[in-house]
């Protein structure tokens, strides 16, 4: 959904200007991360988790656990202590829209 | 595996090529102008292409790539040691254009002019270009390690460009009798992918222990410790003892002359190792491109900036990748795909006018010692002025000792990623 959302943004800007920019904010940067493992738009093809149906504050909260290591993890433990509170707000925020 | 082409196909469009530049003057072609050029389609280049239009889908965006099929690196080791075939590890560009219309040229690009914003292709026509990205990797470098040269390749792979020299390697190894051994040769650090020839020895170990039980492998390090030295340790004591064996520099393991026709490797206090098969992998530097269009330090790697990854020396060009002096981030694919998106952002911001942003990168980089035996190292990263840095507390090593659960749960988890990253990169 981070693709479609953008997509359709930039669309609509594309009609006015070819370099107008879609949405390139602090969350959708912070979120196009995780597309490498959980895969683009965070829907997984493979053996890791698929995490675009999850709503934001299930992400938030199992980031926040992760990060605590009060939830288990082979390495999202590790990952979740590069992000700020404010950080894994945003790029939260990104998944789950409209579902 | 989809676009493969025969060789008379090959020729029959070099014929195609040939009669329209004979019909079409170049100078058509030479006012040609799109938003952004895109040069190499690998790891870094292909995200960047797909992103950039996935951000702005209303941009011209070309992607120059002398490849009309990709081989990607990781998962190389896997074709290696017989788990993979080398059509498991290619991918074609028909995606990228069909889906996200990205235009894609497979031509070597063989000059950059930074100052008139245009990239000349090897059929002479040029495309010139608001704003570029490169992307093309590492070079070997044939004047590093005497002996070991372009030609000599041919005879000891180095293997770390994945593609036809993959598949000579493994042919290398399947011709080997039982009891020779497999010499590895990787070089000091800056190279591509750290861990990558550790994984290499522990995979063809893999396949030895099956197939030529009395052959071990034979790692000759031009550095003392290396990336995941612990656990990779851990594990051949596990899995492979009296099969793989390290030598460090510091133990004469630095080889510094090469012959291919003589089939050794010196050390350098002299000492000569033959073996059934010699993977030397060399010293490296930025892809061609980058270099000759002045990009480049006197090491042959590119400063750029730490938020944007445009050139310090061609601000309209940005440098990511292998090629790319990305502070502390290792130069793996995951680094260049994390970077790829962070410079479509910003390259994209720019042509709208807007400020840049600095966002954060992340890398895992798996290694697989057995189908079943997985680690990683980790990092989350920040672009500071000074400098791309890892942040404090985050990251680290799968942990030392765990159980046969853990090591399967990330060797699972290095597939999930091998097919989440080349959907990320080729959709
Ligand atoms: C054995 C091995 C295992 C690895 N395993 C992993 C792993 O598990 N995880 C990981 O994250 N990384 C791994 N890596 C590292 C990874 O392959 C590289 O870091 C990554 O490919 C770098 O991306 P790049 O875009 O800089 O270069 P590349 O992916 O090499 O792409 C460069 C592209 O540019 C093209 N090109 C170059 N010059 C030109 C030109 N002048 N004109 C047109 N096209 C050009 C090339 O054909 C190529 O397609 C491994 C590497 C090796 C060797």
């Amino acid at each position: 959904m981070i693709r479609n959302a953008m997509a359709a943004a930039g669309l609509l800007v594309a009609v006015a200007s070819p370099a107008a920019a879609g949405d390139t904010s602090k969350g959708v940067i912070l979120a196009l991360s995780c597309a490498a493992c959980h895969g683009p738009d965070g829907a997984s093809p493979g053996s890791i988790p698929a995490i675009d149906r999850l709503k934001p504050s299930e992400i938030e909260a199992a980031l926040k656990a992760f990060r605590a290591d009060t939830r288990p993890a082979t390495v999202m433990g590790r990952i979740a202590k590069g992000y700020s509170d404010a950080e894994i707000g945003l790029l939260s925020g990104q998944f789950g829209r409209g579902r | 595996m989809a676009g493969s082409l025969s060789r008379r196909d090959l020729g029959r469009v070099g014929a195609a090529i040939a009669a329209s530049a004979a019909l079409g003057p170049v100078r058509a072609n030479a006012a040609r102008k799109v938003d952004v050029v895109v040069i190499g389609g690998g790891f870094g280049g292909a995200t960047a292409a797909r992103y950039l239009k996935q951000f702005a889908p209303g941009l011209s965006v070309v992607l120059v790539e002398q490849n009309r099929v990709f081989h990607t690196c990781p998962f190389s080791n896997l074709v290696l040691g017989g788990l993979r075939r080398l059509a498991d590890i290619a991918y074609t560009y028909d995606r990228l254009s069909d889906r996200f219309g990205v235009e894609v040229v497979h031509q070597r690009a063989v000059a950059l002019n930074a100052a008139n914003r245009t990239v000349r292709l090897a059929d002479g026509s040029d495309i010139g270009f608001e704003k570029a990205v490169l992307s093309p990797g590492v070079d070997m470098r044939w004047d590093a390690l005497p002996g070991y040269d372009e030609a000599a390749s041919e005879e000891m792979p180095h293997a770390w460009k994945a593609g036809p020299q993959t598949a000579l390697l493994r042919r290398q190894l399947e011709a080997m009798a039982d009891g020779e051994t497999v010499v590895i040769a990787p070089p000091a650090n800056p190279f591509r992918c750290p861990p990558g020839p550790y994984e290499r020895a522990s995979l063809i170990a893999h396949w030895l222990k099956q197939h030529r039980p009395k052959s071990k492998v034979l790692i000759l390090d031009a550095k003392d410790g290396f990336s995941k030295q612990a656990l990779f340790m851990q594990a051949w004591t596990r899995l492979y003892p009296g099969i793989v064996e390290h030598v460090p520099a510091r133990d004469d393991g630095r080889i510094v002359n090469v012959s291919a026709s003589e089939r050794w490797v010196e050390t350098a206090f002299g000492t000569r190792h033959s073996g059934g098969v010699i993977n030397v992998i060399p010293p490296q530097w930025a892809g061609a491109i980058a270099r000759d269009a002045g990009l480049a330090n006197a090491d042959g790697w590119c400063p750029v900036d730490p938020t944007t990854f445009a050139s310090d020396l061609a601000p309209d060009i940005h440098v990511i990748g292998d090629a790319a002096i990305a502070g502390q981030m290792p130069k793996s694919g995951f680094s260049a795909n994390s970077q790829g998106k962070v410079a479509a952002a910003n390259i994209v911001r720019a042509l709208a006018g807007e400020a840049p942003i600095s966002g954060s990168f992340a890398n895992t980089c798996y290694s697989l010692v057995a189908p079943d035996y997985g680690i990683s190292v980790a990092k989350v990263y920040r672009s500071t002025p000074g400098g791309i840095i890892g942040i404090d507390g985050s990251g680290g090593l799968s942990p030392m000792d765990a159980g046969p659960e853990v090591r399967a749960h990330e060797a699972a988890f290095a597939e999930g990623w091998y097919a989440s990253i080349t959907g990320d990169m080729f959709g």
